[in-house]
């Protein structure tokens, strides 16, 4: 294989690893902050493919410019679905083992329920619409514009996210918190402000990587569970908690599907993410990049 | 201890309930089917979630309920010279066998309705049409593709859609017609992509056309580009995609996406979906090739059917394949109704015997499959499915060499 070949076959992996991560790193959010294994995030990332379809075609808007008001969208939505479910569950629940799998109950129920609003008002068809589907040479290949964009954002927003957490005290106290989260209270950090806001933010990049997969894959009102899937590989991957390794896990995980479909064959695909998957819960529990 | 004591106390109060509840609910179906002139009731599951959504909602139930809005509207359905309503009992199968296989296995068991319609996709007609046979419904399937099927010899069966063999053996005399030497296959690793596959290489056998590439995929791909690029290397003059709606597309726009531009591009379920032209744009779609049997202008009665669903719809249009045969077993039915009435043997003797003219043509039965209709290849020129092969049912004259994508 030549040195072009390479370079196409990776990159077409990594185009896609940085939606992976995208995803992961909502979900790792909810989950490495406030233990929501939220199993209907891919939901959420459907609504944001079908709000930014429905603007792109009804309304002519430019996908771009529905990429802050997804977000905004979702983030509020969040809101709305934390003070509904998780913040009685957090009051009720005895302790955080019991909270984690009540909190798995709810998040079954709103994937059901949300998919099926979606079906309700959009109806079960395939959707899409067509955004900057030229190719683009780079270095000898090409891709399509709307691929190279979605990785740009993904990854841009992906960083954005690790740089919040990082460099902010809105950060520092979110980061306390997945540390120990009855240290970070003693020390005054209020988690009735930032589990609800953490939580918004979780879906609201959900919501984004939704309106990235819009740009450039056709919709239907079942295209979130798959994503969730891959998510929980790329968190596993990662290490729960970790959001450098989840970026690392969902790029990763993206070339090594790449790798395996063009060496083997496609169907085998599930095959190559769950034995990752599986590899890595026997030899690395607790994630890739972990120090532990 | 208390809690033993109260439970069979309170299944037995829980029985009555559901029993009481039970019988109200059905006491009045049970008039209505009793008397004379009562509604007609057509039972079915179809795919309202899940991943068959998106064929079930384009090539199926749309049609069944333009069907039984129009037949009410003229008045009812005619049995034996007697018009009754129609009324469809349907549910959501969520694209699952197992639902679907209750949800007929109570609407012929325990429903007892007048006629079923067929539910989406050849896996569900597989596990539905013994059980039709078993309950002695006649099953007229508008997406069944599969020659096992057929083999079963089920008398209560019959499937609309050209078998594999049929659009395969077109595809490549089509290809064979114009000079093409080598073609790359992609195929989708279920019951429909593995029987066309089968079909496809049959037919190649018989010619000197190379195959280059055979590469399989699961449903549900996101990413067939490393796959593309490795076919595109190797030049061939035909790539054929054994595809279904969200592959097909995603195959087109990665094609696009890696400057694959072979001079025939076939991709199968969806290429003549409206969706196509809409996601790919009608100039980026021109002469791309799929299974398509039929458009406005194959017959005036398509065209009434066209103008029909677009106007139901909101400008959704039939896709110019399955949805046209899905008409055409409704007219069927419904012509066999108006012959010897609700008597389901007779129904199945009807069908089975008659040459019928529909919209897409005449169909005749040989055992379970209809084999009037030949098998045909279409391709999209100036934003119209053409049907292009064979000459006997062309809307169009065949572009041999694909211009590049747009």
């Amino acid at each position: 294989m030549s040195a072009t070949a390479w370079f196409e076959l990776i990159a077409s992996g990594l185009i896609t690893g940085g939606i992976y991560a995208l995803v992961g790193l909502g979900l790792n959010l909810q989950y490495g902050l406030m233990r929501i294994l939220n199993i209907a995030h891919g939901e959420f990332l459907m609504l944001g493919a079908y709000l930014t379809w429905m603007a792109a075609t009804l309304l002519g808007w430019s996908p771009l410019a529905m990429l802050p008001a997804v977000f905004v969208l979702l983030l509020g939505l969040g809101l709305v679905v934390h003070r509904l479910t998780f913040r009685k569950l957090a009051a009720d629940a005895p302790n955080v083992d019991v909270f984690e799998a009540r909190g798995l109950m709810v998040a079954f129920g709103l994937m059901f329920l949300v998919q099926n609003l979606a079906s309700w008002a959009w109806g079960g068809d395939l959707r899409g619409y067509d955004y900057l589907t030229q190719p683009v040479q780079v270095g000898g290949t090409q891709f399509a514009a709307n691929k190279l964009l979605v990785f740009g954002l993904a990854l841009l927003f992906s960083l954005a996210l690790m740089a919040l957490l990082r460099f902010t005290l809105l950060g520092k106290g979110v980061r306390a918190l997945m540390q120990s989260p009855v240290g970070a209270q003693l020390v005054g950090i209020d988690t009735k402000r930032l589990h609800p806001l953490m939580f918004g933010v979780g879906l609201g990049l959900s919501g984004v990587a939704g309106c990235l997969l819009s740009m450039a894959y056709t919709i239907t009102p079942a295209m979130g569970e798959p994503y969730t899937v891959t998510a929980l590989i790329v968190i596993t991957l990662g290490g729960f908690g970790s959001m450098g390794g989840t970026l690392a896990g969902g790029l990763l995980l993206g070339v090594i599907e790449a790798l395996g479909m063009h060496f083997t064959n496609p169907s085998l695909k599930s095959l190559l993410s769950y034995g990752v998957f599986i590899a890595v819960l026997l030899w690395r529990p607790n994630g890739l990049f972990s120090k532990r | 201890m208390a809690a033993d004591r109260s439970t069979p106390n309170r299944r037995r109060w829980m029985q009555g309930t559901a029993a009481v509840l039970g019988s109200a609910a059905f006491a009045p179906a049970l008039r209505a089917q009793t008397a004379s002139g009562g509604p007609v009731r057509i039972g079915y599951a179809m795919s309202r979630t899940g991943p068959w959504t998106p064929g079930a909602q384009v090539s199926q139930e749309p049609n069944y309920l333009l069907w039984a809005e129009q037949v009410n509207a003229a008045g009812g359905l005619d049995v034996k010279g007697v018009k009754r309503p129609v009324e469809l009992v349907s549910s959501d199968d969520r694209s699952d066998i197992e639902t679907c296989v209750r949800s007929y296995q109570k609407l012929m068991g325990s429903d007892k309705v007048d006629l079923i319609l067929p539910p989406w996709g050849s896996n569900a007609n597989f596990a539905i049409a013994p059980l039709a046979q078993r309950f002695g419904y006649p099953m007229l399937a508008p997406t069944a593709l599969s020659r096992k099927l057929i083999d079963m010899n089920l008398s209560f069966f019959f499937s609309l859609l050209q078998q594999p063999d049929r659009m395969m053996g077109a595809l490549v005399d089509m290809l064979a017609a114009n000079g093409a030497k080598s073609v790359a296959i992609v195929y989708m690793d279920d019951l429909f992509g593995l029987e066309n596959f089968a079909a496809l290489n049959n037919a190649l056998k018989k010619t000197s056309i190379q195959v280059v590439e055979r590469k399989s995929y699961p449903l549900g791909v996101k990413d067939l580009a490393p796959v593309l690029r490795g076919i595109k290397d190797q030049n061939p003059d035909a790539f054929i995609g054994i595809t279904y709606p969200p592959d097909t597309i995603l195959a087109s726009k990665q094609a696009k996406e890696i400057g694959f531009n072979p001079k025939f591009f076939y991709a199968s379920v969806g290429t003549a979906f409206q969706l196509y032209r809409n996601v790919i744009t009608a100039p980026g779609a021109e002469g791309v090739l799929g299974m398509g049997s039929w458009n406005a202008k194959t017959s005036p009665s398509a065209k009434a059917y066209f103008d029909a669903h677009t106007k139901k719809f909101e400008g959704k249009e039939p896709d110019r394949w399955a949805s046209g045969h899905c008409w055409a077993g409704l007219e069927i039915l419904q012509a066999a109704v108006a012959k010897v009435g609700l008597d389901r043997k007779a129904i199945r003797d009807h069908v089975a015997g008659t040459t019928h003219k529909t919209i897409i043509g005449d169909v005749r039965f040989t055992g379970s499959e209809n084999t009037a209709t030949p098998g045909t290849v279409g391709q999209w020129q100036n934003g119209e499915f053409e049907v292009v092969w064979p000459a006997s049912v062309a809307t169009a004259k065949l572009n041999p060499a694909k211009p590049a994508w747009k």
